[in-house]
């Protein structure tokens, strides 16, 4: 039997492994926060993940209404204070190691050859816009709301989220939207071209997989556009 | 308010403008645009948050004057000298780690497209006219127009302008990425400066300069390289971040 589903629990996020796709769910709700375990827990499936030969296929999604509000900021302030330090040699400020490993994962997702797709419904802020934005597909409900707000607390998008959206955008509106920290809708997400389609959030994550399946192998994230115009005919 | 070979400088609410001031075409009167000195004096203020290029009156700029080029020529000035000097210049303005726009209006060609090309983000008028018609004399783009260009364009693009001279509209420009927004005329200036407002206003200036240091990074560096300066810049501002919630919190 092709469709054995294997679950493995971790205590933020769970993954599913179902008629050869991946399935990684944030599970931490009402808003799924990524809090420093999940980033620990994340980046110990994602490597595993890009090892897995019988994988077609990777879904992220949020459970319940939220993909994810982001980052924990308390949480993260705190775990960079607590790592922080200068390099003795050359006495630069070292970038703890989780930090490398949170962008390391990223980058891992970008580099997949398999199709990554992100099923977002509800908010998806900060650091869940830019796992989102390292993924090759985006797919929304028509409820979400995206948005960089790290500006807004004095920071910047720091895992890969500058380099991404303004690559999708153009610099003038990535720009404008990460230096105002603005939140925006689904329809402003798909103007600016930051998600590729805006669908039923109740059958988000089902079309998904189904979208998922229908790449066959030798997959090239280039061509993209051809995929989900011979998926959604359109 | 300061002015150099027909270029003036002044600064309202943090915004710095340059204004290329030689009507009704706005020639440069150098060739090479202005001394590195001059512009990196003028916007070395570390208030600074936003930089916007125009031009007086209906017209960005027309560029250099070829004759007055060719004259210097004539005469065995050191012009590879001088090109290099602006492109310092210009390499300057591109590398500044607040947002530079270049607001456009009416002709826009030559050394003055180059001038655009080097700012962050373009807006144009719908009246808004670009071309390099360095070929018509036999020359070309000298202040790196020609890798500019390309970057934003691509190759068949980038050979359409420099090496046939076509002149292309606001709408084509729009379409080959070369502007980011078309805005009417009457409103360009007042949109753009409200533009640099919104996108700095209330945000601390270290906040500015990680986000622009970060996308020059993805620009210049190889891509895991920019990603680990981004994450640097992020725990750098997290931990003043930390260090100013401390002290909030013991007042």
């Amino acid at each position: 039997m092709a469709n054995v589903a294997v679950t493995e629990s971790f205590s933020t996020l769970r993954f599913i492994i179902e008629d050869g796709i991946g399935h990684v769910i944030l599970d931490q709700p009402p808003s799924n926060k990524m809090s420093p375990d999940f980033f620990l827990e994340f980046n110990k499936i994602i490597p595993g993940i890009s090892g897995k030969d019988e994988l077609k296929a990777l879904l992220i999604s949020g459970r319940g209404r939220h993909f994810s509000s982001g980052a924990d900021l308390p949480g993260l302030l705190n775990e960079i204070q607590i790592q922080s330090g200068s390099d003795e040699h050359t006495n630069e400020p070292v970038v703890p190691s989780f930090m490398l490993s949170n962008y390391r994962s990223f980058l891992l997702l970008e580099d997949m050859d398999i199709p990554v797709i992100a099923a977002i419904r509800g908010v998806c802020l900060g650091s869940a816009l830019e796992l989102a934005l390292f993924s090759h597909f985006r797919f929304c409900g028509e409820d979400a709301v995206f948005g960089l707000p790290e500006t807004s607390f004095n920071l910047i998008p720091g895992i890969g989220g500058i380099r991404k959206m303004t690559a999708l955008t153009g610099k003038a509106i990535g720009l404008e939207y990460i230096l105002r920290g603005k939140t925006f809708d689904a329809q402003e997400a798909l103007k600016i071209g930051i998600v590729d389609r805006i669908l039923p959030k109740r059958q988000l994550v089902g079309i998904g997989l189904d979208f998922a399946g229908s790449i066959r192998s030798g997959f090239r994230k280039e061509k993209k556009r051809i995929y989900l115009k011979n998926y959604f005919h359109q | 308010m300061e002015e150099t070979d027909k270029i003036t400088w002044v600064i309202k609410d943090d915004i710095g403008i340059i204004t290329l001031d030689n009507p009704p075409e706005n020639y440069l009167a150098r060739p090479e645009f202005l001394p590195y000195e001059t512009l990196k004096k003028w916007t070395s203020y570390d208030y600074l948050k936003g930089v916007i290029i125009c031009g007086t009156g209906k017209h960005f700029s027309g560029g250099g004057k070829l004759d007055k080029l060719f004259e210097m020529i004539r005469d065995e000035e050191n012009v590879e000298f001088l090109m290099n000097e602006g492109k310092t210049a210009l390499n300057h303005l591109e590398g500044l780690t607040i947002p530079v726009v270049a607001a456009i209006q009416g002709i826009c060609f030559g050394g003055g497209l180059e001038i655009a090309l080097a700012c962050h983000i373009r807006i144009c008028s719908e009246n808004a006219l670009f071309a390099f018609p360095e070929i018509n004399n036999g020359i070309l783009p000298g202040l790196g127009g020609t890798v500019r260009f390309q970057e934003l364009a691509g190759f068949p693009g980038s050979l359409k302008m420099i090496l046939g001279g076509d002149m292309i509209n606001a709408e084509d420009a729009l379409e080959l990425k070369l502007v980011d927004n078309i805005v009417p005329k009457s409103k360009l200036f007042d949109y753009t400066f409200n533009l640099l407002k919104k996108m700095t206003y209330e945000r601390p200036l270290p906040v500015i300069h990680g986000v622009m240091q970060a996308l020059q990074n993805a620009r210049k560096l190889p891509r895991d390289e920019a990603m680990l300066r981004e994450t640097r810049i992020f725990c750098e501002l997290a931990l003043a971040e930390t260090e100013r919630r401390t002290k909030n919190s013991g007042i």
